[in-house]
């Protein structure tokens, strides 16, 4: 054989594959349509390609399903989790749930950015932890894991020169995240400044854009996980009356069988894989714990203002701590509350009325499910509340956005009764 | 400013491989131009030091004319006279700017030196051991450009395979015959390839898929000692740290080939490895070959020639721990790269140990498949568990910081 | 005795084998050197045929097998 002959055969295939790969990437097809059953797996995988994603959102949110924005407590997945409720009773919606451990206020700011136009004038739950508010706020490497970069893109073919960009540009830029491409990064220090992105940037985002919603299309229905039959499974074990007293029976039922093997109100499992063995080095080991100040606070302005600009209609969920735990761990009680104070402060005074607030509940047999997260009746506690949000029409919202929450001042803010009335 | 970090992103493939075809073609019909070579390179070295990095690069440059000093000026010495401490001076001047590199965290934490840049340490090696071939007068000439040329070999500037400037020079002052080239550009195919696979897949796969949720469950529920979370960040950090480095070093050495120089392989399936000496031929070889032959060898000759022990098994123990702690220090003077360098010089003690015991008692001792697979699954382990030392992360699991 | 005896004896002694057997053997593959072997070689090498062989001449690949050995030395004897 020739040299120029096998010179060809190897690189023969390398630029076929390279052909093949742009037309795949840059062609204008439109790869996918899901399926309604890849919808239904989509939303409760809680998979992270599904949460960095747009496609299936995009998708499953112009259709009946209403986003459930949360973190950890989404996977808390028995008989009486919103999305069994839901699929069991033949509510008009259907949960989509975004988030998972990890996920805070910056990461939901972010990964709403595709799917701002089904969130235009539409519904929306937000359960809010008080654990997102460590004074560190978000975690670099959970941000990093739940990244994306095409919704990073969708955000800035759309910006505008505003305080809610600027901020969350300068977020970005103080995670490893904001510099994984170079040529984003220099686009984010422009936002920051408040200086327009120019003509060629725009060609560099169009291009990612095309390249990144193929990607998307083509990747983000695969590994959607096995929790379609968690809750298939739950839809099985709940009554057929959907009335409070009978949901809450099955609820206390389920949290008795599965709370036998500590004092603690957690469930076996739980217990079994993460706490025993070292129980008693936890004695006390939360007294310090302080959710009071953050710069998690002006992130969480960050999610308010999106939804006031998509003037989206939200019902926001503040979930206790398992008492007992807290308790046992030495967690402060008074701070708790003043932390719940302060988000509540924040949601009133820019008129985000609608607030289910379970944080005194903690107490309650079965209510949660492990140490801080929902469980059994704790979710029957929240569909007093997401059922009539759902069912009825709500007012149109009026929302007025106080950029004065994305001030060093606020997440500093001590939030005594007399700091929370005195800040303006 | 356009800034790209090298083999970052399949894209930089495309740019580099735009930026040498011309190279190439010239290389495939008997030709280097090298002008044009040294223009690409130096302007993919621009953009991997230009933008917000602009002060790395200022460094390089420093470095560079610094270096450059250096090696010129002690052959000009050594062509005239051969004084050790001349020699001990050049040495250790030529390291200084490396030393500050590492020592400044160490002092100030949370600081950087001013004189650092992505690469130093791989630079520093290549010009260090120009100077000991210099006293060894192996090297017997210093050509400006040449030097410049190698010291800022484009493929392997930020993070080797740590090259030889003999065995360099060789490659570089002749051209591969086209049929050598052609197989050169087949392997430099199937490298990139596979450090796709390597460094986008399963780099990706462990570092950013795994490692992170590792992390958190220990640091969560794993409490500080003993835990099963923290078992799985050892193996899947591991795994992060091979694919990701054997990933980037085969991106460095196909380019090289595309260049027409055969630049070493840095590993040989380490995960492979019978016993701990055998790792260290094939982990990271190009900058274990380095220690072996600019400190531990030297070491040994000098305290052989000397008669500083009397027993050679003393010498040899002696020299890898020196060896090893030295290789510690370099990786940064943290408790746990130092830790992490004895822990393998201790390793290479007991090694070297069994296989005296074991030749000494060759008849007793049973060999076979059974026994080669116990070995190659303890040195595994041994070396997983020396990687999580050197992943920082029991640091921040004791004493909430790296 | 000659150069090839005395590089033979040389490694018979640092070996523990009779490498004349097979003069083309790996060394450093069969495990009957290592680098510390090496420096031993070089360092009798010195003592006993008075050639000098700085650490950096001695490159692996060249000195792998005890043919290539005598070859070398009996090249730097001359």
């Amino acid at each position: 054989m020739n040299s120029s002959k096998r010179l060809w055969l190897i690189i023969g295939p390398v630029i076929t594959a390279f052909i093949i790969l742009l037309l795949l990437l840059l062609s204008p097809i439109n790869f996918a349509h899901n399926s309604a059953e890849t919808e239904r797996r989509a939303a409760v995988s809680l998979a992270p390609q599904v949460f960095k994603g747009r496609q299936i959102k995009k998708q499953a949110l112009a259709g009946k399903y209403v986003p459930f924005f949360g973190s950890s407590e989404l996977s808390r997945m028995d008989p009486l989790h919103p999305s069994v409720l839901a699929q069991k009773y033949h509510r008009n919606y259907r949960p989509f749930l975004l988030g998972a451990a990890g996920t805070q206020s910056l990461t939901q700011y972010y990964s709403m950015q595709t799917i701002d136009t089904q969130m235009k004038n539409k519904k929306a739950v937000f359960i809010i932890s008080p654990q997102w508010f460590v004074p560190q706020g978000a975690r670099p490497d959970a941000f990093g894991f739940y990244y994306s970069k095409l919704q990073t893109v969708d955000w800035l073919q759309q910006i505008q020169n505003t305080k809610m960009n600027r901020y969350a540009a300068q977020r970005l830029l103080e995670m490893p995240s904001g510099h994984s491409d170079h040529a984003i990064a220099q686009m984010l220090r422009k936002v920051a400044k408040g200086k327009p992105l120019s003509n060629y940037n725009r060609l560099q985002l169009s291009v990612s854009a095309l390249i990144l919603s193929h990607e998307d299309q083509l990747f983000s229905d695969y590994r959607l996980g096995h929790n379609l039959s968690k809750i298939d499974k739950g839809v099985k074990q709940l009554p057929d009356s959907q009335s409070y007293s009978a949901l809450d029976k099955t609820a206390t039922t389920l949290g008795k069988e599965n709370t036998t093997n500590n004092s603690l109100g957690i469930k076996n499992s739980f217990y079994s894989n993460r706490l025993r063995g070292h129980v008693a080095e936890l004695k006390g080991e939360q007294a310090k714990f302080d959710y009071r100040k953050s710069p998690e606070y002006s992130d969480f302005e960050l999610v308010l203002n999106q939804f006031a600009q998509t003037h989206t209609d939200v019902l926001f969920i503040l979930p206790p701590i398992n008492e007992r735990w807290a308790k046992y761990t030495g967690l402060n009680r008074e701070m708790i509350d003043q932390t719940n104070n302060k988000i509540k402060q924040q949601l009133s005074s820019q008129g985000f009325n609608n607030v289910l607030d379970l944080s005194q509940d903690g107490g309650q047999p079965y209510f949660m499910e492990d140490t801080i997260h929902l469980g059994w009746r704790g979710w029957v506690a929240v569909d007093k509340g997401v059922r009539p949000f759902m069912a009825n029409k709500q007012a149109k919202p009026k929302y007025h956005i106080n950029t004065r929450y994305y001030s060093k001042d606020w997440q500093q803010l001590d939030p005594t009764a007399q700091n929370l009335t005195n800040f303006k | 400013m356009i800034n790209l970090e090298p083999y970052g992103n399949p894209q930089y493939f495309v740019y580099l491989l735009i930026g040498l075809i011309p190279l190439m073609i010239g290389l495939y019909h008997g030709h280097r131009w090298r002008w044009y070579q040294s223009a690409v390179s130096l302007v993919f070295i621009f953009l991997m030091f230009d933008s917000q990095k602009w002060q790395q690069g200022v460094a390089l440059i420093g470095f560079v004319i610094w270096e450059w000093l250096m090696v010129g000026g002690y052959m000009a010495y050594r062509k005239k006279a051969n004084n050790r401490w001349i020699f001990y001076g050049a040495f250790l001047l030529s390291i200084v700017p490396l030393l500050f590199v590492k020592i400044t965290p160490a002092i100030n934490p949370g600081h950087t030196s001013l004189f650092g840049f992505l690469g130093i340490s791989y630079l520093t090696f290549r010009s260090v051991g120009m100077i000991m071939e210099m006293r060894d007068g192996i090297i017997k000439e210093f050509h400006p450009m040449l030097f410049l040329e190698f010291l800022l070999f484009m493929p392997t500037i930020s993070s080797g395979p740590i090259d030889r400037y003999r065995r360099w020079l060789d490659d570089y002052q002749k051209v591969p015959d086209r049929e050598k080239y052609v197989g050169m550009i087949e392997k430099a195919v199937h490298y990139i390839f596979l450090g796709f696979m390597y460094k986008f897949l399963l780099a990706y796969l462990f570092g950013t898929m795994l490692v992170p949720k590792l992390e958190t469950l220990t640091l969560r529920y794993g409490g500080t000692g003993f835990s099963w979370p923290l078992v799985g960040v050892m193996y899947a950090w591991s795994m992060y740290l091979f694919f990701d480095f054997a990933g980037y070093s085969l991106f460095a050495v196909a380019i090289s080939y595309l260049m027409g120089i055969e630049t070493p392989m840095n590993f040989n399936r380490p995960f492979q490895s019978h016993n701990l000496k055998d790792f260290w031929n094939r982990w990271h070889m190009t900058l274990s070959f380095w220690f072996r032959d600019f400190v531990f060898m030297r070491l040994v000759f000098a305290m052989m020639k000397n008669k500083i022990f009397k027993s050679r098994v003393t010498v040899s123990n002696v020299a890898y721990i020196f060896n090893m702690l030295i290789m510690g220090f370099w990786h940064g003077v943290t408790w746990y790269y130092i830790a992490y360098g004895l822990l393998h010089g201790v390793g290479l003690v007991v090694n070297d140990w069994w296989l005296r015991f074991k030749k000494k008692h060759r008849e007793s001792i049973p060999h076979n498949k059974l026994t080669e697979a116990f070995a190659i699954f303890l040195t595994f382990n041994f070396v997983c568990f020396s990687f999580l030392l050197f992943s920082g992360f029991l640091s921040k699991l004791w004493f909430g910081h790296y | 005795m000659d150069v090839k005896e005395t590089v033979i004896s040389i490694l018979n002694d640092l070996t523990g084998n009779d490498v004349s057997e097979d003069m083309d053997t790996n060394l450093f593959d069969s495990g009957l050197m290592d680098s510390m072997g090496s420096v031993q070689l070089l360092l009798e090498l010195q003592s006993q045929l008075g050639v000098n062989v700085p650490v950096s001449e001695f490159v692996r690949s060249e000195w792998d097998t005890p043919n290539k050995i005598v070859t070398k030395v009996e090249g730097l004897v001359d």
